[in-house]
């Protein structure tokens, strides 16, 4: 039988884990909150580039450009976003999942693989199955600013455009809904011709829109904008992240709050069972004695 | 430059990757296109058009108490879409231009001038990193309206 005193102590180191997976809780969802409106602040640059590019493109300008041209691949680039906190869930495992997958194909194919990870975790778990790790990032936290992931991009560009990398893959856990993130694995070099996507969804809309003049030329224009386009792409993955690690910390950790919950009722249900057999027990006793005296 | 209340206004929309930095209609916009300044009033025909460093200024656009403030955001470089009665800003940078301190801008464009490159990469990122420092003192130098 379990003594009552240590049943005790138990209840109360589960009561002081409650108390502080409920406030990395309510610090996730204030996080999250945070991240989220970044997120959608962020959507409206995005959106904007989308329409300039699609404007270029129904002007019927011929898309040619070195971020456009899709080479044999035989170097790759894999960036990997990964949290440098745990307990959230599986965040971090899921995109060391998804990324030990696309290193394993590449390897397979025997291709000269450059890995840059982002974050204490994924570092630390992909180190452990053996890949070598050649750029390390550690500032992103929840609040990932454009000029801290310009330069990465600015690497990357310049390395695509010189020939040194043939592809680039963005491993992150994208946001879909807050019940919903998924990791996975993005091209995002060579970049996707503006023309594939979004004229398929609306083939004669162009026609009806405005006639733009373009200075200094639409291919100047192009120039500019498509690495500024493949920035933006990056800089919401980072931003993904970003909130997808919060809602998942916020998850996990309202589960954990739930079975600490769970724990201390049965805790106290045996602490009380067992302090009341102990009683019964120093009844009993008592009770023997007086028979014994009276006798 | 006077506007009454029957003057068309133009929407001018400022955005960055990070946020939506302004979002306000104005008598009419200036903007700092590659190849010099652009003045853009209401209904102005549709363009795309890259922009140099500069400053985006809004004129006319309605104060607090009936009056009427010009708006200075400084820019390093971007694009901007016309058309609709809108003129949209895309740009990786920007700030409100007082905020700019002119010492400092100042003392960016000096260490830029002290530069030296090497190869016609650099020589090209040097030259417009010095024409951004330059733009941005100009923004900073000017009189406060």
């Amino acid at each position: 039988m379990a003594n009552a005193r240590a049943l005790d102590r138990r209840r109360r180191s589960v009561r002081n884990i409650r108390k502080i997976t409920r406030t990395m809780e309510l610090i996730a969802t204030a996080r999250f909150k945070k991240a989220m409106d970044r997120s959608v602040a962020a959507r409206d640059y995005t959106e904007q580039l989308a329409k300039i590019l699609k404007n270029i493109a129904a002007v019927g300008e011929d898309l040619s450009h070195p971020l456009l041209r899709t080479r044999p691949t035989q170097r790759t680039a894999v960036l990997v976003l990964t949290g440098n906190r745990g307990l959230c869930g599986g965040y971090n495992s899921n995109a060391v999942k998804q990324a030990m997958g696309l290193l394993g194909q590449w390897s397979g194919d025997e291709m000269e693989t450059h890995v840059t990870v982002s974050g204490k975790r994924g570092i630390n778990a992909l180190r452990f199955r053996g890949i070598t790790i050649d750029e390390e990032h550690f500032k992103f936290e929840d609040k990932p600013a454009f000029s801290e992931v310009a330069p990465i991009g600015e690497s990357y560009l310049k390395s695509y455009i010189d020939g040194d990398i043939d592809r680039l893959d963005v491993v992150y856990t994208r946001f879909v809904n807050i019940a919903k993130q998924e990791a996975v694995a993005e091209t995002l070099l060579p970049l996707q011709s503006p023309t594939d996507e979004e004229t398929l969804e609306s083939p004669a809309g162009h026609l009806a829109s405005e006639e733009y003049d373009f200075y200094p030329s639409a291919e100047s224009i192009l120039e500019e904008i498509l690495p500024a386009s493949f920035q933006s792409r990056l800089f919401k993955c980072f931003l993904d992240s970003a909130v997808s690690e919060q809602v998942a910390r916020m998850v996990a950790m309202k589960g954990a709050t739930e079975n600490a919950s769970g724990i201390i009722k049965d805790l106290s249900r045996r602490y009380n069972r067992a302090r009341q057999t102990q009683i019964t027990g120093e009844i009993m006793e008592i009770l023997g004695g007086v028979e014994a005296l009276k006798k | 430059m006077s506007t009454t209340s029957s003057q068309k206004l133009i929407r001018c929309v400022i955005v960055t990757p990070e946020q939506t930095v302004l979002d306000t209609k104005a008598a009419g916009v200036v903007l700092p296109l590659d190849d010099g300044s652009r003045g853009i009033a209401a209904g102005h025909a549709p363009f795309i058009g890259r922009l140099g460093a500069g400053e985006v200024k809004l004129l006319g656009v309605a104060g607090g108490n009936g009056g009427e403030t010009t708006i200075r955001t400084f820019i390093a470089g971007g694009f901007t879409e016309v058309g609709n009665n809108e003129v949209t800003v895309i740009t990786q940078q920007a700030s409100d231009s007082g905020s700019i301190d002119p010492v400092e801008a100042k003392v960016e464009l000096e260490r830029l001038l002290a530069q030296k490159a090497v190869g016609d990469e650099q020589i090209n990122a040097l030259l417009s990193a010095e024409s951004t420092a330059r733009a941005k003192l100009r923004a900073a130098q000017k009189p406060k309206k």
